[in-house]
This record gives C-alpha cells, sequence and structure tokens, in this order.
C-alpha cells in the first residue's frame, strides 16, 4: 500500500494554520462536551480565577487542528467528509484515530491567536485481521501569541 | 496509594454527536450519516467520536479532583468502538498527589464490559 508516491507524500511540509479563537468558539465547545464552570463562559469568572478571559477546555487545541484541517472550501472534502489533503495515496478510504499523546502548556483563553505546526512524524504499514493497515502518525504544535507552548500533540490516524 | 474514580456513564445521543462535530467543525460523515456509515464503513451504528470519549474521561477525572486542577498531559487509544446509544461507563483510579501531580488511568467501557478506550493522564494539583 505504501507506494514511492505514498512516501513522497509524508514528506511533504505543511504551512503554519493561524487561528483567532473567539469567545464563541470556546462557548460552543464547551456547551458540547457538557462544561458548566462559568470561566468557559463568563469573562467575570474567568478574571476572578486569574485568566485574562474565557477560558478554553483542555481539549480544545483539538477544536483548532480540525478547523485547520476541515475549514476549506468544499471541493477539498473527500467524499467521506474528511479533508482530501489529509488522505495518504494508499489505496484505503476507511480511517479510525488511533492513539493520541497530548502534553497541554499555557491555557488558551478568547482573544488568542494560536498558531499551528504540522508534520507528519512517520507513515507505516501493518498486517491486520481483515488486510492491511497503513499508519500515518502526525505531530500538532500549537504556540499562541507570545510564543508560548500551548500544546504539543501526536495522533495516529489508521487507514484500512 | 491509588483511588478508585466514582464512573460516570455517558450516552450521547445525536443532538451530542451533531454538537460535537459541529463545534469541533469535524465534517467526517462516520459521526452523522448513518447509511454511509453501515454501508461504506461496515459498521452497525453512527460511531462516538475519539476524542470526544477522551473528554470524557478527562472530566470523569476532573469531577473527582476539582475544578483546580489541570490537565497536564494525556494519552489514549481506542481498543473497541463505541456506538450512538450505547452507555458509556467512565472510571479509572488516581494515585495520591506526588509534588502536586496525580497520575490516572482512565478507562472507557460499554454496559456489556467492552472496554472502548484507555489512556493515562497527569494533572497538577494544589499542594
Amino acid at each position: 500500500m505504501i507506494t514511492d508516491e505514498a512516501r513522497a507524500w509524508a514528506q511533504q511540509t505543511y504551512p503554519d494554520y493561524v487561528f483567532d479563537v473567539g469567545r464563541r468558539d470556546i462557548i460552543k465547545y464547551a456547551h458540547a462536551i457538557g462544561e458548566t464552570d462559568p470561566v468557559h463562559f463568563d469573562a467575570a469568572a474567568a478574571h476572578e480565577a486569574g485568566y485574562s478571559d474565557i477560558v478554553a477546555p483542555p481539549f480544545f487545541p483539538y477544536v483548532i487542528r480540525m478547523h485547520a484541517a476541515h475549514l476549506v472550501p468544499r471541493d477539498e472534502l473527500a467524499p467521506d467528509g474528511s479533508a482530501t489533503a489529509d488522505v495518504p495515496p494508499v489505496g484505503a478510504t476507511r480511517a479510525m484515530a488511533g492513539e493520541i499523546h497530548m502534553e497541554l502548556g499555557a491555557p488558551v483563553v478568547a482573544g488568542d491567536v494560536i498558531t499551528v505546526k504540522k508534520r507528519i512524524l512517520e507513515m507505516y504499514e501493518k498486517e491486520g485481521r481483515s488486510g492491511n493497515l497503513v499508519f500515518v502518525k502526525m505531530e500538532f504544535t500549537f504556540l499562541n501569541q507570545q510564543g508560548d507552548l500551548v500544546a504539543r500533540e501526536e495522533f495516529t490516524r489508521i487507514y484500512r | 496509594m491509588t483511588t478508585e474514580l466514582p464512573i460516570v456513564t455517558r450516552t450521547p445521543d445525536a443532538v451530542d454527536l451533531f454538537l460535537f462535530s459541529a463545534s469541533s467543525w469535524l465534517i467526517h460523515r462516520i459521526h452523522y450519516d448513518l447509511p454511509f456509515t453501515t454501508e461504506n464503513d461496515g459498521h452497525p451504528g453512527l460511531l462516538i467520536h475519539g476524542p470526544l470519549q477522551g473528554t470524557y474521561m478527562v472530566q470523569a477525572a476532573q469531577r473527582f479532583l476539582g475544578r483546580a486542577a489541570k490537565l497536564r498531559s494525556i494519552t489514549y487509544r481506542h481498543l473497541a468502538p463505541a456506538y450512538m446509544g450505547d452507555s458509556l461507563e467512565c472510571g479509572g483510579t488516581v494515585s495520591d498527589p506526588v509534588e502536586g501531580s496525580v497520575e490516572a488511568e482512565l478507562w472507557i467501557r460499554k454496559a456489556d464490559g467492552t472496554v472502548t478506550t484507555t489512556g493515562t493522564a497527569t494533572f497538577e494539583v494544589q499542594p
């Protein structure tokens, strides 16, 4: 499944992605996951807790990288809704989430401008029960406008 | 010493899956398009997002540790798919604090005992 074309694909470099964190982005996500702490909704409560504005729940970097991948013109989405640019040319169309490792640094607050750096760490093939699987391991580094590390994430997607 | 977390059961429905996809701008059809998911991917139902399960695990630990506890790192993996309609029991153990840090072993299992997700997390706590 991993051809020279796929190996070349895995060598590509990605431009940085910049995400302006709005209050509404945080509030939507916080409601979606059932958070109730007012620091995610109310600037006064966030100030009282020592934040400059409403603060995002810890998994918010995931929201940022989903936008980086999927907030693209409609014709850049694959038939399954994933971003065409993220699908390796390995002849597999079904994707599953593999292991995720995330380290968190500075909190994300409304008004932050987060820069995401993405690279592919490795791509490899394994024999599965119903044919071969291709593993694509990516790294995302999230920095805020001060250059502080907000998060670093390693994420493996499995194609079959 | 470790302490067992009280189990928190989450049963996300169609609205929960929609809200998670919409708020994170996740467009993958296996979370909202049932005919596509069964015919193309061979799943019996809509999939509960992996990161939503990761979130549930963190929230179960956070509920026990308190709001002041801050997630510092997490590693988790999915062992079996979780489908809309499944009740997800979120549990695990947390260590006593050592130098302001707590280690958590976390898992999610379905009512039939199938473990869908396991992980380890580190929280910073007030000394």
